[in-house]
């Protein structure tokens, strides 16, 4: 359902001298995802996670490769030749390829994304932050406020639906932007870290609201984390990115049946093969090469 | 549950003064504080005594009383507040014009890369004018009536709040962005549900540092020309060594000032009331 192409990201930065250096955020990064997946993300900080992910998305344009989703590519590519370069420069003159339209709301594809800090907007309420993306999908006016409200249900916000987000605690805006993402009911949602910011025992229950919910829409899910278990729990894929230039390590399949036990000793044993891989990558950086 | 229109009139009428009330607390409660009331009476009594003990001759340093009668003087034979009022129209219609000019042109020079490189030098090449040096063409090209004296005040304001503007719309955090434009927020959207928003702290006080200019700028354009305003006042005083009016000119246009940056900050509590949490 969602397929990335050989995905090349390079920033160019400038240094503490003044000097412009590149820096490479993923590398060549190919990763098929088929529909219904739960897909997880894992890579020590600064891999180019987050990266990838708005690349996914549509949100930021990659150097390099291609993401299509659903046979639909998500960005065109960059220009090649000197030709090609005019003619990208004419079509891309007014708006940013990334511009979805100059007065139409509508996606391009129908994803919703979790951002890593949530990034749910402070001038509007609880509510109005979901309604807000419910009108962006083209929901009738009377509608948004009830599916809005369902979904803060869900996530135990309801009662706090008049609320601006300062108002809310840490957890309490991660989970506005787990409504938020969840309500617009998409195809495929992409989480950037969406458990970080909650305590363990919360952490668990959304983890397993999360399984729920994927069971019973067969929604495409693909997350980051840094948590191993979580990963192990949720996953049938975990994709290890390797430090800096971010690229993809190892895949590994789980193939534990659903529903699955936290202690079960066969997530152990994958949740052990991991996290060595990881401590070996992080022990060895310097002498890593690519 | 009926209300008829009278009972929503009436409630109408008790918010305005609820409101109001709330406004001149906040704005000017500050002189009227207890601790400051022990540093302002000390203060006006020493005005008065001073100039009378002959420390400081009483023609250059007028007292207190002297400045309230030539309050009075002026009020009763010079039409006052009449010039009052010619100054604060003047002074609103220039800033009104620059805020409804500034604002749009710094948001789409914030939004959109290639508006801004059409546009962004030529306001680079222009502001950095002090615009007092903006009086003599403006006299030529306009003589020394009305519009003159509205575009000076224009001039003074429209810079500093287009570049705030255009900086705070710049600097939009991508995040915003990117969450609204996941969701399919067209650019139309953007602009009228996030960057304002999100730049709104920043354009109101853009809009301070205008309205502190824009009251430079009155006081230039009315004492160069025109025959009314509280600057041309402050002229006349001058021209008649009056310094007790001048005083009291003086004092006036420090009011407005003040009075307006307190207006907005007002303004700004209630429409970024999601900051109050924090
Ligand atoms: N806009 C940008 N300009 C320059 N460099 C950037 C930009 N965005 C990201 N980077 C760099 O790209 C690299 C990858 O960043 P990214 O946010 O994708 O990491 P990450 O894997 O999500 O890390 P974390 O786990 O800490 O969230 C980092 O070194 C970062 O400094
Ligand atoms: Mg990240």
């Amino acid at each position: 359902m969602i397929e990335a192409r050989r995905i090349s990201k390079f920033f160019s930065i400038v240094n503490k001298d003044g000097i412009a250096e590149g820096l490479t955020a993923c590398l060549s990064v190919s990763l098929s995802i088929g529909k219904g997946e739960i897909i997880t993300l894992l890579g020590p900080s600064g891999c180019g996670k987050s990266t990838f992910l708005e690349i996914l998305a549509g949100l930021q344009a990659p150097t390099e490769g291609e993401v299509y989703i659903d046979g639909v590519r998500v960005l065109e590519p960059l220009p090649s030749t000197r030709n090609e370069m005019e003619e990208y420069r004419k079509k891309y003159r007014f708006l940013s390829p990334l511009a979805n339209d100059l007065i139409r709301d509508r996606p391009k594809h129908d994803i919703a994304m979790i951002f890593q800090d949530y990034a749910v907007f402070p001038w509007m309420t609880v509510l109005q932050n979901v309604t807000f993306t419910l009108k962006l999908r083209g929901l009738a006016h009377v509608e948004r406020e009830k599916q809005a409200l369902i979904y803060l249900g869900k996530v135990g916000l309801a009662s706090s639906a008049n609320k601006y987000p300062s108002q809310l605690s840490g957890g309490m805006r991660q989970r506005l932007a787990f409504a938020r993402a969840l309500s617009v009911e998409p195809k495929a949602i992409l989480m950037d870290e969406p458990f970080a910011a909650v305590d363990l025992l919360t952490r668990e229950r959304l983890q397993d609201d999360l399984l729920n919910l994927w069971k019973s829409s067969g929604i495409t899910i693909v997350m980051v984390t840094h948590d191993v278990a979580e990963a192990v729990y949720l996953s049938d894929e975990i994709v290890i990115f390797s430090p800096s230039p971010g690229t993809i390590r190892n895949l590994f399949r789980v193939d534990v049946p659903r529903p699955r036990r936290r202690d079960d000793p066969a997530l152990a044993e994958i949740q052990e093969r991991i996290s060595r891989l990881l401590k070996y990558d992080l022990d060895n950086e310097s002498e890593y090469s690519i | 549950m009926h209300y008829t229109p009278r009972n929503y009139g009436s409630k109408g009428i008790s918010l305005l003064t609820r409101e109001s009330w709330l406004f001149l607390k906040n704005a000017f409660g500050s002189i009227f504080s207890r601790e400051f009331i022990k540093v302002l009476l000390p203060l006006l009594v020493l005005w008065e005594i001073v100039p009378r003990l002959n420390i400081i001759p009483r023609t250059l340093i007028p007292t207190l009383s002297d400045v309230a009668l030539a309050f009075w003087d002026l009020t009763l034979n010079k039409g006052f507040f009449l010039h009052i009022i010619y100054s604060l129209g003047k002074f609103l219609a220039g800033l009104l014009i620059a805020i409804f000019l500034a604002i749009p042109i710094g948001i789409f020079m914030g939004w959109n890369i290639p508006i801004r490189k059409h546009t962004l030098p030529l306001f680079q090449i222009l502001a950095p004018i002090p615009p007092p040096a903006w009086v003599p063409i403006t006299i030529i090209i306009f003589g020394i009536g009305l519009p003159m004296q509205i575009y000076l005040i224009f001039l003074g304001a429209f810079y500093p709040i287009l570049f705030n503007t255009y900086q705070a719309i710049k600097d939009t955090d991508p995040r915003y962005l990117s969450s609204a434009r996941v969701f399919g927020a067209s650019e139309l959207t953007l602009i009228l549900r996030v960057y304002i928003w999100n730049a709104l702290g920043a354009i109101i006080m853009s809009v301070k540092t205008g309205v502190a200019i824009a009251l430079v700028m009155l006081v230039i354009a009315e004492m160069y020309g025109g025959r009314s305003g509280i600057g041309y006042l402050l002229v006349e005083a001058k021209d008649f060594f009056q310094i007790p009016a001048m005083v009291v000119c003086m004092l006036t246009l420090g009011l407005i000032g003040w009075f307006s940056i307190e207006l907005l900050k007002f303004a700004e509590l209630k429409l970024a009331l999601w900051k109050v949490g924090r």
